[in-house]
């Protein structure tokens, strides 16, 4: 088991270097540099001060293994645009909100997605079945920012004195509802669908008969062998959702007012400020890799058969 | 002479599905004896899964139903229990293993979890009881290295292995009856006497009753003390396992042992199925008729069997034959019937 | 071999191929069963069947064409300028004249969705496709030869994993300067068709194992043979399938690209782009983003829709009872 884990962590170093010179080409590509399209007008010579102080008229592997050095260090280096600010700075103020967005999001997924998608496979083709499946279908199809401006909508302009939600910030805990109810109900009526179609295929399964033949009851069955055997596929699709919850936050963000990265991202990526936009790119990156990393190793746990495939 | 300690009376279950209903099982009726051996015979959809699914009440709730009938087990009618009654039933009084042992397991949980679980379910042990249980168990059906093998995985152990695992199961909570449905077709031919043997000597052991529901003759051959021959949906003949081997009576039977008389030079009770031509008839709409009548040597015009379903009757005592046409009554072989 | 857990889903087992087969006639004197006459079809057909029989997918199938249609051909025949600004009729809800109702510009909103729908359904398929071409190159090559190529394409592949899929696309917009149709393609496709070529490579790996492949190839069948009568049928039915899933991700991707202004911006129209004025309008005139966004959950659930019943029709081991 402990090979398992070292294995998949090991792994993740190649991936984040990948994913920096990908980035990092990709960055080079765009035209221009910060200083060159900034808004205010700089002149040329200190243009090439700023550059030179930046290192950005090194050739392009020098400022790379420069780069990869930083970040082992875990130095994401100053931000190219606001003075005085490192990146490491931004992402200190800003990655909490978005990163427990995403969590609570996909918290919310879980705990309301999987009962569901229960529900409706232990009462197949009958009302409960019919009435989740059309919730998860409608929750799955309907975009978020359509979802988070209805929610805005009742809950603060029609229903405004009933209810007393704020609908931006991320201070109060009272904040945080409409926002994870936005970004979560697509995830969650996704891990609806998926339980459902898992646990129907699991009840078939021949063990399922031995244990009802075994005389337990039935609630040993569905929540022991059923449901366990279900969520395999149920945290195969968790990691890659997880990752897209906290990448995805954007629209979320910007509809809420929340401080989270998302907003920086866009403006960063438009201004070249290529510290911010590496930065938040290879940390964004390690979310998803260790997203996956984790799912890995939780499916290895769930299905003893994986473990020693390798 | 003490009541059986299963009865089946005229049992029909049937499958309502899109297409029409199928009579899977129409109109059983078997028993079995304390500490006897009943084999149920018969070819891939005959009936006789579904009728041992029918008696624990397993049947797949939504398509198929117990249309009427009754499952008299040690007094009380089966049927009649709701499903909470049944899983204390289940396991404990009247236990069943399946075909495939490589999936009848669950692969995410360790041997002794299934064993212990089954154990606890219906007595009142605690833990370290129950695993020490289930160790002895997986000893006697000779499992070698019992205490470190409880620990693993169904999906390292071979397919007899499991298999005998599976007995180990059913026979945790010593039940009066087992029902063993294909126990050796998914193994290997030289495991499979050895799982035969292990079956008769742990029912003898613990002098329970076993129904096997097997196609092979030679299993029947190995095991069974009475023998129950179905064909689409229906008993056709029942009779000791001696007797039958013996006489065989219905024309299904014979072939099935390959006794008919013009293949006597290679007859042989080796129990291989002689191909008979046709197919079985579809349950969906079955024959008005004998249901064997299409395939039939001695069937033909004037007998009419094709309009009338023929009565289970008596032939001997203890020897029940669905036939117009039992070997016994044939004078001699029809004009055009092959030589 | 690749390290991550097999894909739930998509990956079918191999479909048998069946020929046109005529039953030997009974000998004389002994009948055959009492039941109906069967009659042989062909793999496609059979499909056919199946799908049609499953009404979920029929009517999201005939949704589907609908909407395309409306797309292509209202645009035409529309009284309505969709780009012609006219203050006076601003923000009206549904009505007689205005089915959907009008922007804050005063623009039918009708014939704007039709008009968006023509880029954003236009995105996705093209997006999609390049999905696809890439994915089953990718994945064709590395399930095909296997092996050493194989393994190292698979590991290039579990890297590329990582990329954050949104991020990579601003970027890539940011490359070409701004949103149209085109750099969206490639922005959205640039960091999805990771999936398609697992799926690929794992449906190509199963067929090559199987056994009637290797029947045929016994029997002296040469590879492209092999490869044009038995793989690419089979994996052609993963692909159709393939192409209803990516579709909505693709979708949402523009929807969400363009709602934050990175995309389609207005006054071209896109759902995405009707979205972000709809959302500037939301308290007083909640319809004008309610509109576009009703027509991608519509798309999104009849795509759905229709690969279940595209799955559930090649393959129907995977049937729910």
């Amino acid at each position: 088991m402990t090979r398992l884990i070292i294995r998949r962590v090991l792994w993740t170093v190649p991936v984040i270097l990948l994913v920096i010179l990908m980035t990092f080409l990709l960055m080079r590509q765009i035209e221009g540099n910060p200083f060159r399209h900034s808004e205010r007008a700089i002149p040329e010579s200190i243009q090439r001060n700023l550059e030179a102080k930046y290192g950005l008229d090194d050739p392009w592997y020098v400022q790379y293994v420069r780069y990869v050095r930083d970040v082992a260090t875990f130095d994401l280096g100053p931000s190219l645009v606001l003075r005085n600010r490192d990146v490491n700075d931004i992402v200190r103020e800003h990655f909490p909100p978005s990163l427990e967005l995403g969590a609570l999001a996909m918290l919310f997924a879980l705990v309301f997605g999987i009962p569901l998608g229960l529900l409706a496979a232990l009462r197949a083709n009958k009302w409960p079945d019919y009435s989740a499946m059309v919730v998860a279908n409608v929750g799955f199809a309907v975009p978020s920012f359509l979802v988070a401006t209805l929610l805005i909508y009742f809950f603060a302009v029609r229903w405004g004195d009933i209810f007393d939600v704020p609908t931006s910030g991320w201070d109060t805990w009272q904040s945080k509802i409409l926002p994870t109810i936005a970004l979560g109900l697509g995830p969650m009526a996704y891990f609806a669908r998926l339980t459902r179609g898992s646990v129907l295929e699991t009840l078939q399964q021949d063990y399922i008969r031995t244990a009802r033949a075994k005389g337990l009851r039935r609630r040993r069955v569905v929540v022991v062998h059923t449901l366990r055997n279900s969520l395999i596929p149920v945290v195969t699709a968790a990691g890659p959702i997880l990752g897209f919850l906290i990448t995805g936050s954007f629209v979320i963000e910007q509809i809420f007012a929340i401080p989270g990265i998302g907003r920086y991202y866009v403006t960063a990526v438009t201004a070249r400020d290529y510290s911010v936009v590496m930065g938040l790119t290879v940390l964004l990156a390690m979310i998803v890799i260790i997203a996956n990393m984790v799912v890995d190793i939780l499916y290895g746990i769930l299905d003893p058969r994986t473990r020693e495939a390798r | 002479m003490s009541a059986p300690l299963l009865e089946v009376r005229d049992l029909r279950t049937h499958f309502f599905t899109r297409e029409g209903v199928v009579n899977a099982v129409d109109g059983v009726s078997l028993s079995v004896d304390r500490g006897r051996t009943l084999g149920l015979v018969g070819e891939s959809g005959s009936g006789k899964s579904v009728t041992a699914l029918s008696i624990i009440g397993l049947i797949p709730k939504p398509p198929a139903r117990i249309v009427s009938g009754e499952v008299i087990f040690d007094g009380r009618d089966l049927t009649t229990l709701s499903e909470r009654q049944l899983e204390d039933v289940r396991g404990e009084r009247i236990a069943m293993i399946f075909q495939d042992p490589m999936t009848s397991l669950n692969p995410t949980l360790t041997i002794e979890t299934q064993l212990v679980e089954t154990i606890r379910r219906h007595t009142d042990v605690p833990r370290r009881e129950a695993r020490r249980r289930a160790i002895e168990l997986l000893d006697e059906v000779g499992i070698p290295n019992p205490d470190a093998r409880i620990k693993d995985y169904p999906h390292r152990l071979s397919g007899g292995m499991r298999q005998r695992v599976m007995i180990a199961i059913a026979l945790s909570c010593e039940p009066d009856l087992l029902i063993a449905d294909e126990p050796t077709t998914a193994l290997d031919v030289t495991v499979q006497a050895q799982v035969l043997d292990l079956l008769d000597d742990l029912r003898r052991e613990h002098d329970m009753a076993m129904i096997v529901i097997t196609h092979d003759m030679g299993v029947i051959a190995e095991v069974a003390d009475e023998v129950a021959v179905m064909y689409a949906g229906q008993i056709v003949e029942h009779a000791s396992a001696a007797a039958l081997f013996a006489r065989p009576e219905h024309p299904y039977t014979e072939a099935l042992l390959g006794a008919l008389p013009q293949l006597e030079d290679h007859a042989s009770r080796s129990g291989r199925l002689t191909a008979i031509p046709g197919r079985p008839p579809s349950l969906l709409d079955p024959p008005p008729g004998c249901r064997f009548a299409a395939r039939c040597l001695y069937a033909g015009e004037p007998d009419g069997c094709a309009e009338h379903p023929p009565e289970l009757r008596e032939l001997r005592p203890g020897h029940l034959v669905r036939s117009e046409h039992p070997a016994s009554e044939r004078a001699r072989p029809r004009e055009g019937a092959p030589a | 071999m690749s390290s991550t857990p097999q894909e739930h889903g998509v990956g079918l087992a191999p479909l048998r191929q069946r020929k046109e087969r005529r039953y030997p006639t009974p000998p004389d004197g002994v009948q055959t069963d009492a039941g109906a006459p069967i009659r042989a079809s062909s793999l496609w057909r059979d499909a056919w069947y199946r799908y049609i029989r499953n009404r979920a997918a029929v009517i999201a199938g005939v949704a589907f064409l609908v909407l395309v249609a409306y797309c292509l051909i209202w645009p035409i025949v529309s009284p309505y300028d969709p780009y012609a600004v006219d203050f006076s009729q601003a923000s009206d809800g549904p009505s007689l004249a205005h089915p959907f109702g009008t922007d804050q510009f005063g623009r039918d909103l009708f014939t704007r969705t039709a008009l968006g729908g023509r880029v954003s359904i236009g995105i996705g398929f093209a997006a999609t496709f390049v999905i696809l071409t890439i994915g089953v190159t990718y994945g064709a090559i590395a399930g095909f030869l296997g092996g050493f190529v194989d393994n190292g394409l698979m590991r290039v592949l579990d890297a590329l994993y990582g990329l954050p899929y949104l991020p990579f696309a601003i970027i890539v917009l940011a490359i070409f300067g701004g949103g149209n149709f085109w750099t969206m393609v490639v922005a959205l496709s640039i960091a999805s068709w990771f999936t398609t070529a697992r799926i690929v490579r794992g449906q190509i790996i199963t067929l090559k194992e199987n056994d009637y492949v290797r029947a045929a190839h016994a029997v002296g069948a040469r590879w492209l043979r092999v490869l044009g009568r038995h793989l690419l049928p089979n994996t052609l039915g993963v692909l159709v399938i393939a192409v209803f899933l990516e579709l909505p991700g693709v979708i949402l991707g523009e929807a969400f690209l363009s709602f934050i202004g990175l995309g389609i911006s207005p006054p071209d129209a896109s759902w995405g782009s009707m979205a972000q004025d709809g959302y500037r309008a939301y308290r007083t005139a909640p319809h004008i983003i309610i509109v576009p966004s009703v027509a991608i959950a519509y798309l999104i659930l009849c795509a759905n829709f229709i690969a279940d019943g595209l799955r559930d029709a090649l393959d129907p081991r995977t049937r729910e009872t």
